[in-house]
């Protein structure tokens, strides 16, 4: 049977790309970027999903593989193997705060009791701030989270950031870096008992190529 | 009118469907001596400890109790042998087809109802009922039809004898992790060299026979005498051990017993007659309770399992009743998928047959008509053959036979008049065309 392997279009599909291609796979009918979604290619069929989906395909069995960054793995909680870290696509779950008034949240904190923190990442955010005994509250929003502090809808921000760039540029200045994210291999666990000479092979495969990069 | 996210009507062919694979495990399961226990809907949430709170559905009662519907048969089994068979020294073997509940978060396309269907073998620890409860497993799914399944046998002590070396906070994250299946974050917490021969060993896989032969094939060109070869061959223990050999380099003590018992489970299930088994010790539960030899059953195209069970002594403890344990449950719904992807189909031992009543000349029946047909129908059961009168909505996917009642003794069949004698012979073949 052909193995399924979900990737997720976007910014990380190069890196993908390029890690099973060093692991011996052949990846050329990806690349050739055409509007289909599910491609085949000698003994593996590839998926492209949204990078948030593809836990989604490997937890339900529709893919038996995948490659997707820790990030949407810490804010799904999707039942599913984590194999290898790939070590590519770094970014880290930071709190940030006006650079301004960096002190003004955490004295308004001890006078009113919490905090109001937007995040696109409400779970990870959650998780954090009850590690750190902080009573915040969460609002949720879909993108651009670094707007909420400039136009008072919150004091922090709970955000991934790769180079820290558009935290500065609006101003945003780190309070606290609190893990960092790369991506991840991961299976689908009845593919993993399965399959496991491929997907075993495979995971080894790109776990060389990750250390040595 | 609408039924609650995760909770489905189960109409006439599913639910005959079901019925005969309730049938034909609750039969495998008696041949082995296990005998039912149907247990309450309905349990104390907090003596549901098998099972995350979060997953249960729960209910304050009008005493203000907290109450969930059941999660699992292994909760309620536990609070039976420790409350009714407290005393008893000799093995307890039960068996069930129950519908659990959990708790599942919308949109994952989760049934919140499902039928479990299993057996616990109370009161005997050793290889013996482990190897015995993986025979069960297997017969029972080969009864019900499901031929393209793989069993995969682990154990729990080989991870243990690893986790066992950390320090106790190390131990209790690498443990969560592992459960939960990210195994990059948990390796990260062992030694390099632990670390390595861990993550060989979560990796491997030994195919049924697969490098016993090998050995067998070395110790047989080597020309060793047959007794010998008997001893080492595929399939002895001695065999196997061998095949776990490159295992046990780098293994803590307690990890390298982990796998001699797998070694010397293995003839075990031989002589038990479980056709093929690999050993795969990346198995990992993400239940908390097991303790040893662990095991789960696969189905081609299917992302879930379609069985799993193992070793819980332990379990039994927390309960007030300590004793070993293991056993083993079904997911019906994934068994039925793997069936039916298969092409299965219920078996139907006799056609339904359709009795339609004479009717005059305006399409309605006579008092006469009606009583010959209720007379004519009486009879074919008399004869054990089903018989539906008049026309039905939906004869859930069996074979349906027409004819219309004559009288008691004759019906009309194809344009024929048959007695009911030469109709039921008609019908002999007709159940499984």
């Amino acid at each position: 049977m052909s193995l399924r392997i979900a990737l997720a279009q976007g910014t990380l599909l190069d890196d993908n790309l390029a890690a099973l291609r060093a692991a011996g796979l052949d990846v050329g009918p990806v690349e050739r970027r055409d509007r289909r979604l599910v491609i085949p290619a000698g003994d593996v069929t590839y998926l492209l999903g949204r990078p948030s989906d593809i836990p989604t395909y490997v937890a339900h069995g529709a893919a038996d593989v995948g490659i997707t960054g820790k990030d949407v793995l810490m804010e799904q909680e999707a039942d599913v193997l984590e194999l290898v870290d790939l070590r590519y696509g770094t970014c880290r779950f930071v709190v940030a705060a006006p650079a301004d008034r960096m002190d003004r949240a955490l004295d308004e904190y001890k006078h009113l009791g919490s905090i109001e923190v937007a995040t696109k990442y409400p779970k990870v955010a959650a998780e954090h701030f009850e590690r750190k005994g902080i009573q915040v509250e969460l609002i949720k929003l879909g993108g651009s989270v670094e707007v909420a502090p400039q136009v008072g809808l919150s004091d922090w921000i709970v955000d991934l950031v790769a180079t820290g760039r558009t935290l500065k540029e609006n101003g945003l200045a780190v309070v606290e870096e609190f893990a960092v994210c790369t991506a991840r291999l991961i299976a689908n666990r009845v593919s993993y008992a399965r399959e496991r000479e491929r997907i075993g092979a495979l995971a080894a495969k790109l776990e060389e190529w990750a250390s040595t990069r | 009118m609408r039924v609650p996210r995760g909770f489905r009507d189960i109409l006439p062919t599913e639910a005959r469907e079901l019925h005969a694979i309730e049938r034909q495990l609750m039969a495998a399961f008696a041949s082995y001596g296990y005998v039912p226990l149907d247990p309450p809907m309905v349990e104390f949430a907090e003596s549901t400890a098998t099972v995350d709170e979060r997953r249960m559905l729960r209910f304050l009662d009008r005493d203000g109790r907290l109450l969930a519907l059941r999660p699992d048969i292994t909760t309620a089994v536990a609070r039976v042998v420790a409350q009714r068979y407290a005393t008893t020294e000799h093995a307890l073997r039960l068996s069930y087809f129950n519908a659990v509940f959990r708790e599942e978060p919308s949109m994952r396309g989760s049934e919140r109802e499902y039928d479990q269907a299993g057996i616990e073998l109370i009161g005997a620890g050793g290889l013996r009922a482990d190897a015995e409860v993986i025979a069960l497993l297997a017969s029972s799914l080969a009864a019900c039809g499901l031929a393209q399944a793989d069993l995969d046998v682990g154990h729990v002590g080989y991870l243990a004898g690893f986790l066992a070396e950390l320090a106790p906070a190390a131990r209790e994250r690498a443990t969560d992790l592992a459960r939960r299946g990210d195994l990059v974050a948990a390796l990260e917490l062992f030694p390099a060299a632990r670390r390595e021969a861990l993550e060989r060993g979560l990796r491997t896989r030994i195919p049924a026979g697969g490098s016993v032969e090998r050995e067998a094939q070395r110790s047989g060109s080597a020309g060793a005498d047959p007794a010998e070869r008997e001893a080492q061959g595929p399939g002895s223990a001695a065999g196997w051990r061998s095949a776990f050999e490159a295992l046990r380099s780098g293994a803590p003590a307690a990890s390298a017993a982990a796998l001699d018992e797998l070694a010397r489970l293995a003839p075990l299930l031989g002589a038990a007659g479980v056709p093929a088994v690999r050993f795969d010790l990346g198995f990992i539960p993400a239940l908390p309770y097991y303790s040893g030899v662990v095991f789960q059953v696969t189905a081609p195209g299917l992302g879930f399992a379609v069985a799993a069970g193992g070793r819980y002594d332990g379990l039994l403890a927390r309960f007030g009743a300590d004793r070993p344990a293991t056993g083993f449950g079904i997911a019906v719904p994934h068994l039925h998928q793997a069936l039916i992807d298969a092409g299965w189909r219920a078996p139907s031992d006799t056609a339904l047959v359709v009795l339609l009543p004479r009717t005059g000349a305006r399409g309605a029946s006579s008092a006469k008509d009606d009583a010959a047909t209720l007379a004519c129908a009486a009879a074919l059961r008399a004869r054990g053959i089903g018989v539906a009168i008049d026309e039905v909505a939906d004869a859930a996917g069996q074979p349906v036979v027409r004819a219309t009642a004559i009288d008691s003794t004759r019906v009309e069949h194809e344009g024929a008049v048959l007695t009911l004698e030469a109709f039921a012979a008609r019908l002999g073949g007709a159940g499984n065309p």
